[in-house]
């Protein structure tokens, strides 16, 4: 037995930690994904818009804006996601009988969110598992911090995985 | 090996690539966004007799087209193509895959074999996939959405 593993018995005070091998990697993506928060992947800025903002609104915003999503918040609370799917799903084909709704009508409702706090092998696990291209982030009270997008994700990957 | 070296020495054959949408280049911007529809993509292809990509058709400009004018959803689609997009080859490194989802900026890239005729269509869902399926551990097993503690007690 080495001194560094000698029992407590010994009456000196032994440090818990002291006998903790930290885990080893096979690769610095997958310590990335371990041992990084969501917060390491870029998640702002992002677009936000209300339920009862009009469909044709909604898409102005989101072409005017260059993004593909927005996020859909009602006092204070992530209540679903607008994005360029849900347009072509839902609305370009139907466009001049349904631009004045409420975008709540069409939008994707209590999509899969991460926390700020989450590792950000959840984000890509939302992406890889279910298939939802847009992660909202949210702190505790179901706010809205911000947006995980795929290029945002594609950013982490590459500076984890090219060097 | 690890990633690092993967996606360098595998190809993009090994991703798990997905069949394209392809239309007709006489296709209305309508008949394209049906396909997109019935087969759940968020783009479509334009491609020449011989299967060569001629441009791609993307879900982001359904969304330009709709906010500016929805009479275009009659015109030809050809008019909205982009013929600058992106491909890689059947041969490429899936590096090749991030450094073009990365530098251009766009959620697919067309893939083509040594003849340069349309093989399939790979991007961000294909990378998250391959990188998934390397990390199982650390990607699959993750809780996802939802309340991460209980709300009420469990059991008496």
């Amino acid at each position: 037995m080495t001194d560094k593993r000698r029992p407590a018995e010994s009456g000196e005070f032994q440090d818990p930690l002291e006998n903790y091998d930290p885990k080893i990697y096979s690769d610095p993506l997958e310590k990335a994904l371990a041992e990084e928060s969501v917060a390491a992947i870029q998640y702002r800025p992002a677009a936000f818009a209300t339920p009862n903002t009009p469909i044709h609104k909604a898409v102005e915003q989101l072409a005017n804006l260059h993004v593909a999503c927005l996020l859909i918040e009602e006092e204070k609370r992530l209540i679903g996601v607008f994005s360029d799917r849900d347009v072509l799903d839902k609305v370009a084909l139907e466009f001049d009988q349904i631009k004045d709704k409420p975008v709540s009508d069409v939008m994707t409702k209590d999509p899969a969110f991460v926390y700020e706090s989450d590792s950000s092998a959840a984000a890509l696990s939302v992406m890889a598992v279910l298939g939802f291209r847009h992660v909202p982030v949210i702190d505790v009270k179901h706010k809205a911090l911000g947006i995980i997008s795929p290029q945002r994700v594609t950013t982490f990957l590459r500076k984890h995985s090219l060097g | 090996m690890g990633l690092y070296e993967n996606i360098r020495s595998e190809r993009v054959s090994r991703l798990s690539l997905r069949d394209p949408v392809v239309v007709h280049e006489n296709a209305t911007v309508r008949d394209a966004i049906e396909a997109m529809r019935l087969n759940q993509l968020g783009c479509a292809i334009v491609t020449d007799r011989n299967r060569v990509p001629q441009g791609l058709f993307p879900e982001s400009e359904v969304t330009r087209l709709i906010s500016k004018n929805s009479a275009a959803l009659d015109e030809p689609v050809t008019q909205y193509l982009k013929t600058d997009w992106p491909t890689v080859s059947m041969t490429d490194p899936i590096a090749r895959v991030l450094e073009a989802l990365e530098s251009h900026n766009v959620r697919f890239l067309i893939v083509v074999d040594e003849q340069g005729q349309l093989a399939g269509l790979t991007g961000q869902k294909g990378l998250m996939e391959y990188v998934a399926e390397h990390f199982p551990g650390q990607v699959i097993v993750q809780r996802i959405g939802g309340n991460p503690y209980p709300v009420e007690r469990e059991g008496a």
